[in-house]
């Protein structure tokens, strides 16, 4: 009964939300990329990415940027390896667009389509899920992203003859807040 | 008649009322219309915007396009609900629902947000594009650096085999043969390693990096490994002429053997401290 309550009310609500306008800034991000190696696990981390969501007439539009350079991995050495396997130095930056309906937006869980631009490649990752949490003002969000080398037409790069693991999973930990 | 082939009789004519009913209905359904004008933000018109207009009890579907002025229609539409989704090139797609009467002319003007763009992050178009020299620089540098890791490797070889006929060359009881040996695997560790070390030193540098981690160590060893392949042949050639006139090596000769397993092992944690990396 409360929740047939509560889905009639969100209805009710519902045409005065999507017709509200909204903007979000990325105010704090972590991305993990995660290699696996028959001998070894390595991660590089970047904190660089930048962000902005609008919602217009009930729909929503959201645009991450990190750059490739920006993820470390402890070794210099590595990480410029890593550039330039993924192309870097010609393809500087990670695009993640993601449009959604603007009542998708604040449930627990929001399963998205991921548009991935990297390494020159464009590759549509389907119903990625997010955690969504609050916190204060800001709306935190986690999830991992299923990345792939071959979905970017990436070389695995090898250690003793041996080619890292096709799967790079990166995790994601963003802070979102609203513009007012 | 049978009262069987009686029942199957009826329901027939049954099916076939209904299915005579339903033509006319149908055909009375269809002939409404949807058009509308798609604009951005700005009320200009958008041509070539794609419009999906589906029943959303499943039915009919059809797309159309905008035309120059940014006008669509769609005909001949059911009565129903419809969801209208607009896309454009640029744009965030934009869904709508419209109910459309039997043979009304519904109107449905949509308006499109143009989409992000990394300007709107704050990324200039310099930050966002990279350049193809930049990529080179790349290539050239990690071709460079594979070739310097493979001839380090394969310098160890010899280098260890230079190490091993150091005791026949410069023990008590040495023979020519051994000394001749020694020399041979000592020039071509020496070789191979100065051939490694121009990869090392001339691959192109990245501008904005600074070392970090376990290369750090690996440079820092070079410092000794580096001066200690200088000096190793130096003194081990006093130390074969010596020896060559049947004397004891002696004088500053006499470190060859100190300076070069120095040497050896810094070479050998230079190379451990990179082997388990990417």
């Amino acid at each position: 009964m409360k929740t047939k309550i509560t889905l009639a009310l969100s209805l009710l609500l519902f045409p005065t939300l999507a017709h509200a306008d909204s903007q979000w800034t990325l105010e704090e991000s972590t991305l993990t990329y995660h290699v696996s190696h028959a001998l070894k696990q390595t991660e590089g981390v970047s904190h660089a990415a930048k962000g902005k969501g609008v919602c217009h007439a009930g729909q929503c539009d959201f645009l991450i940027a990190v750059p490739v350079k920006s993820f470390d991995s402890g070794d210099s050495n590595r990480d410029l390896h890593m550039l330039q396997v993924t192309r870097g130095g010609q393809f500087p930056l990670i695009t993640v667009r993601v449009q959604l309906p603007e009542y998708a937006v604040p449930v627990a869980t929001i399963e998205v389509d991921l548009d991935v631009q990297f390494a020159g490649q464009t590759k549509d990752y389907k119903q990625i899920a997010f955690q969504r949490a609050e916190k204060g003002s800001d709306t935190v969000i986690t999830g991992t992203i299923p990345l792939t080398l071959s979905d970017f037409r990436i070389d695995p790069p090898t250690l003793l003859a041996l080619p890292v693991k096709n799967e790079v999973p990166v995790r994601v930990e963003m802070k979102w807040r609203p513009e007012k | 008649m049978n009262p069987k082939v009686a029942k199957l009789v009826f329901g027939a004519r049954i099916l076939l009322f209904a299915f005579l009913l339903s033509v006319p209905s149908q055909a009375q359904d269809a002939g409404a219309t949807v058009s509308g004008a798609i604009t951005d933000a700005s009320g200009a018109a958008v041509p070539n915007a794609k419009i999906s207009i589906k029943n959303v009890s499943g039915g009919q579907s059809t797309e159309t396009q905008s035309d120059s002025s940014g006008h669509y229609n769609a005909t001949d539409l059911a009565a129903g609900v419809y969801e209208i989704a607009v896309s454009a090139e640029g744009y965030s797609t934009n869904i709508l629902k419209v109910t459309v009467a039997v043979g009304a002319s519904q109107t449905a003007d949509v308006k499109l947000a143009g989409v992000l763009s990394l300007q709107d992050l704050g990324i200039s178009s310099g930050e966002a594009q990279g350049s193809p020299t930049d990529q080179a620089r790349l290539n050239k540098r990690s071709h460079m650096l594979m070739l310097h890791q493979r001839l380090g490797l394969i310098a160890a070889v010899p280098l260890i085999a230079t190490v091993a006929t150091s005791f026949g060359a410069g023990g008590r009881s040495t023979s020519t043969a051994d000394r001749w040996a020694h020399l041979a695997l000592g020039s071509a560790t020496g070789d191979l390693y100065f051939t490694s070390a121009y990869f090392a030193i001339f691959a192109p540098k990245i501008p904005g990096t600074h070392s970090r981690g376990q290369i750090r160590v690996h440079k820092a060893l070079a410092w000794i490994h580096g001066p200690g392949m200088i000096l190793t042949p130096i003194l081990g050639a006093i130390a074969f002429d010596q020896k060559s006139k049947g004397e004891k090596v002696h004088g500053i000769a006499s470190a060859h053997g100190a300076v070069a397993i120095v040497t050896a092992a810094a070479y050998g944690a230079a190379i451990i401290s990179v082997s388990f990396k990417f």
